[in-house]
């Protein structure tokens, strides 16, 4: 299947500003990744959806230049990023929340973001990091120790870090794991608000995260693509649930029958 | 590749140093570091017996104490990065996989240095007791920091090997025991030697095949054949240039080759000797600073640092 007659198009008009174009990655024997190919358009809001083991953050990590495909190309804002020189400029304008938000736990997040600001030699950085201490609301931790905090202030402090630079693109990595309602509610909120301006790709396992701030879903499952398109369409026929155990499920049992036939 | 990024470096250092001066561990391994230097240097029979005002105990001790030392500053160095998960929101930065190597580097040998400058209490009790050589002090110093710049550098490889701190420490302090050890006994010398042919095979698979599982598997092979060239042929060769009753005598021999080869005048096990930390830092005791003796560390330390930026971009595999 050639890139053209790919099934998995976003229909829109809008550049392409990330593009998997058949990524795969193998480990050993084991292919967390096959033949994964997708777009997303820029200022567009994409769900990453698929049960965990998926292969979501290995996608992710290959989009942010962290790992490199076995095969097959990713392109980011035009930029190879498994490419380690041009890489840095795409680490520029490109924010990540990776998975379960990794944090210097010994830091307070003022000492963690004025180290980002420093690596990332942000101009104005004091202005900046009132910024997003105050869009992301983490003033009130913003002195006491990182490994004090609750996973939602850690979450924020994540997501504060990752928006420091003010990026064209952000890729977050289930922004919302291990977060109360109220919380989820929160961070939901900011997506969208985010979303406004941003292309945002972000992994999720939860159905109602995609209805909630989604417009385009790519739905991967055991490391293949089984949809892509907008979120419209996935639930053109029928309730989100039912789609997902239809492609989930649904899949396992066709691939049985093939295995035993 | 471009240039380096001297910012970035920078920026990894500080955060480092911060770490390890923002947390009690730090002032435990401080205090433990001059509390040994100074037995070392001082609760022995000989420093009195002398009656020089010089650090020879010490040094005789530093390597020993140094190659526990240094691997447990480094243990954590980029295991702990891994173990967090860090390491990923540092490496999609704007960095290079160079820049962090150097920050981090330049952080286990800030703390060292911090470590060695506070052991100068040691040359204050020598000023206490007596009158010291100034120049030997200094040449002796910088012998201890070459040293432990070099044990960083393997520190930091061995951190770069495992996400366990613990396993780090282990690896670190074998590898520096292995320099510590090679020249002074033969055993060390062949098993050193074994390791690195090992090691460099291991890399050359990888660079020819570009296959984790090969590099294994051709590190196998490669450490397997020089294990064999150490007992077997460097025994052979010694046997047939030194006395011909050994040759003679060659098939009984064979069955204690195994043993021979850890007593002297093995050919293979020679040839490593030449790595002995213990004989390039004995002259910096003396009060002499010879350019090999320099040049062995810095060697060391940059393709130490090679390898570690290598081992780094294992992430992509």
């Amino acid at each position: 299947m050639s890139e053209k007659d790919s099934p998995y198009r976003t229909p829109s008009d809008r550049p392409v500003t990330i593009r998997a174009d058949r990524l795969s990655k193998i480990y050993g024997q084991f292919a967390a990744l096959h033949d994964v190919s997708f777009e997303v358009r820029k200022g567009t809001v994409a769900a990453f959806l698929g049960p965990n083991g998926a292969g979501k953050s290995t996608t992710m990590k290959i989009l942010t230049g962290f790992s490199s495909p076995t095969s097959g190309r990713a392109e980011v804002l035009g930029i190879d990023p498994s490419d380690a020189d041009t890489r840095i400029e795409l680490a520029r304008r490109l924010g990540y929340l990776p998975e379960s938000g990794p944090l210097y736990r010994d830091m307070t997040p003022q000492e963690s973001l004025e180290f980002v600001a420093s690596i990332r030699k942000l101009d104005g950085s004091a202005k900046r990091i009132d910024d997003v201490v105050s869009r992301c609301a983490i003033g009130e931790v913003l002195h006491k120790p990182i490994d004090k905090l609750s996973k939602g202030f850690r979450q924020r402090v994540g997501m504060a870090q990752a928006l420091l630079h003010d990026p064209e693109v952000l890729i977050l990595d289930e922004p919302t794991s291990g977060l109360d309602p109220l919380q989820i509610r929160e961070v939901r909120a900011l997506i969208r608000e985010l979303g406004q301006e941003k292309t945002i790709l972000l992994s999720t396992h939860i159905l109602q995260e995609v209805e909630a701030v989604a417009d385009d879903v790519v739905f991967v499952y055991n490391g293949k693509i089984v949809f892509a398109g907008s979120k419209d369409e996935l639930l053109e026929s029928g309730s989100i649930e039912d789609r997902f155990y239809d492609l989930t499920e649904g899949k396992k049992q066709t691939n049985t029958k093939k295995g035993a036939a | 590749m471009m240039g380096i990024d001297l910012g970035v470096v920078s920026a990894v250092f500080r955060k480092d140093m911060r770490q390890y001066l923002g947390n009690p561990t730090g002032y435990v391994f401080l205090t433990l570091f001059i509390a040994t230097t100074a037995a070392a240097a001082f609760l022995q029979d000989g420093f009195f017996a002398r009656n020089l005002a010089d650090l020879a105990e010490l040094n005789a001790m530093m390597p020993a104490i140094l190659m526990f030392f240094v691997p447990a500053i480094t243990m954590g160095a980029w295991a702990e990065e891994r173990r967090g998960g860090t390491d990923e929101l540092l490496l999609t930065m704007p960095v290079r996989d160079v820049e962090v190597v150097l920050g981090k580097y330049l952080g286990v040998l800030g703390m060292y240095a911090i470590s060695l400058a506070f052991s100068l209490s040691n040359v204050g009790v020598l000023m206490y007791l007596g009158d010291p050589d100034t120049g030997l002090m200094a040449s002796t110093y910088l012998g201890y920091l070459l040293m432990g710049a070099l044990f960083c550098a393997i520190g930091l490889v061995a951190s770069m090997l495992t996400k366990n701190a613990t396993v780090a420490f282990i690896l670190g302090a074998l590898g520096c025991a292995g320099l510590v050890f090679a020249g002074t006994q033969p055993w060390a010398s062949g098993l050193l030697g074994a390791a690195l042919v090992g090691a460099a095979a291991a890399l050359t698979t990888f660079a020819l095949t570009n296959k984790g599982s090969a590099a294994g598997i051709g590190g196998l092979v490669g450490g397997l054949a020089a294990t064999f060239a150490w007992l077997v042929a460097g025994r052979g060769s010694e046997t047939a240039t030194e006395t011909e009753t050994a040759t003679e005598a060659g098939a009984e021999a064979a069955t204690e080759v195994g043993a021979d080869a850890l007593r002297d005048g093995n050919s293979f096990a020679d040839l490593f000797d030449a790595l002995s930390v213990t004989d390039h830092v004995a002259s910096f005791g003396e009060g002499v600073v010879r350019l090999g003796d320099v040049l062995y560390f810095a060697g060391g330390i940059a393709v130490l640092l090679y390898l570690a930026s290598f081992l780094l971009g294992r992430r992509h595999w």
